[in-house]
């Protein structure tokens, strides 16, 4: 049997590891060896209650996060292999659609026809409008009405100012 | 060779049996069951080590992501709780290199007294409250200021609570460089708690 203390090592080496068998006949008949190996557990203890109750709240205080990414290694290669396989495939739907010359629609030349003939029904309808307000000029405008038509002789319009700077007046 | 040293060899450096390691693989492929039977394991060990919450989140998704991801890389010659140690030892070990986290290192991360009043059991004397109290400031600053390593296997032994082999693994070291780590921690510790008389 050990007759002397156990060292501070020894006490450590009880705490950390398996005690010998040497060490537990010690301990039961060393009240001092006892109570200093018991003063290491608890201050172990006493820390890993506290560690556990800080880690916890900590934790109960987060949010429960997914694994961001976990599990994507696959489909990501899934849909890189998915794009190369119909990439080609609407590469080409879109050259058949910009050649097909059912989307481009060519205008017939009735159409064309069609709207040059009604251009010309205009400028004809505007000049016998023309007409008609230069016939129904009051008799008190009369004098004016020589500087409309010296105007439309120099190609300006009824609305463009006087060489004075004063707008002509709108006749109706 | 000593009987201990033999044991360790056996718990260590023997691969597991097929079954075993199958069920340590099932473990690893699913990420749900993954995540709840370490994710408080590894936040734990984070926190205590990095002492900011945010940062051992951080180190905790990366730890579990990156053992799922390697998951066909899993011998099975130690457990997955192991695995997952060394994973996060050097997560941790890389993010207490960042400036970063240098620069927050010197904030205070944790209130101990408060600590203390939640351990408080209901039955005890305002004085006994008080004993704790100071003892648990005492052990918690000392355990703060040991060197890395030491305060690393002082967590992994007696928070984790930790065989001595599988420190050894996780952390990538002798049985006996850990324990001697461990001497030196518990000494630290018994300094401080005299400090208190």
């Amino acid at each position: 049997m050990k007759t002397t203390h156990l060292s501070p090592w020894e006490q450590e080496e009880y705490v950390i590891d398996r005690p010998t068998p040497q060490m537990l006949r010690h301990l039961s008949e060393c009240a001092e060896c006892r109570d200093a190996v018991e003063g290491l557990e608890r201050s172990t203890a006493i820390f890993r209650s506290a560690a556990t109750e800080w880690s916890a709240e900590s934790l109960a205080a987060r949010p429960r996060q997914l694994l961001v990414g976990a599990g994507a290694r696959r489909p990501v290669t899934a849909l890189r292999w998915a794009i190369v396989g119909v990439l080609p495939l609407v590469l080409m739907a879109l050259v058949f659609l910009g050649l097909h010359p059912s989307l481009h629609p060519v205008r017939p030349v009735a159409a064309i026809n069609s709207s040059n003939n009604e251009a010309n029904r205009d400028d004809a309808l505007l000049e016998q409008v023309d007409e008609q307000l230069s016939v129904a000029v009051p008799a008190s405008m009369e004098s004016l009405t020589h500087l409309v038509s010296t105007e439309r002789g120099n190609g300006a319009g009824a609305d463009v100012g006087a060489p004075g700077g004063k707008p002509f007046v709108q006749t109706n | 060779m000593s009987m201990g040293a033999l044991e360790q060899l056996i718990q260590v450096g023997e691969k597991a049996a097929e079954p075993v390691r199958d069920r340590m693989i099932a473990e690893l492929e699913d990420v749900n069951t993954l995540c709840a039977t370490y994710r408080s394991r590894i936040y734990r060990y984070a926190l205590l080590s990095l002492r900011d919450a945010d940062l051992a989140e951080s180190v905790t998704q990366d730890c579990l992501l990156r053992a799922h991801r390697a998951r066909d890389e899993f011998r099975g010659d130690c457990s997955v709780a192991t695995w997952l140690t060394r994973i996060a030892t050097n997560l941790i070990r890389d993010a207490t290199r960042s400036r970063k986290f240098q620069f927050w290192k010197t904030a205070p991360a944790v209130d101990v007294g408060v600590l203390a009043d939640r351990l408080r059991s209901p039955g005890l004397s305002p004085e006994s409250s008080l004993v704790v109290r100071e003892a648990l400031a005492k052990v918690w600053d000392a355990v703060e200021k040991l060197p890395g390593k030491q305060h690393s296997v002082f967590l992994l032994r007696f928070v984790e609570e930790m065989e001595l082999p599988e420190i050894a693994a996780a952390m990538g070291l002798h049985v006996g460089t850990v324990k001697s780590h461990l001497h030196r921690a518990l000494a630290a510790v018994r300094k401080a708690k005299e400090r208190t008389r």
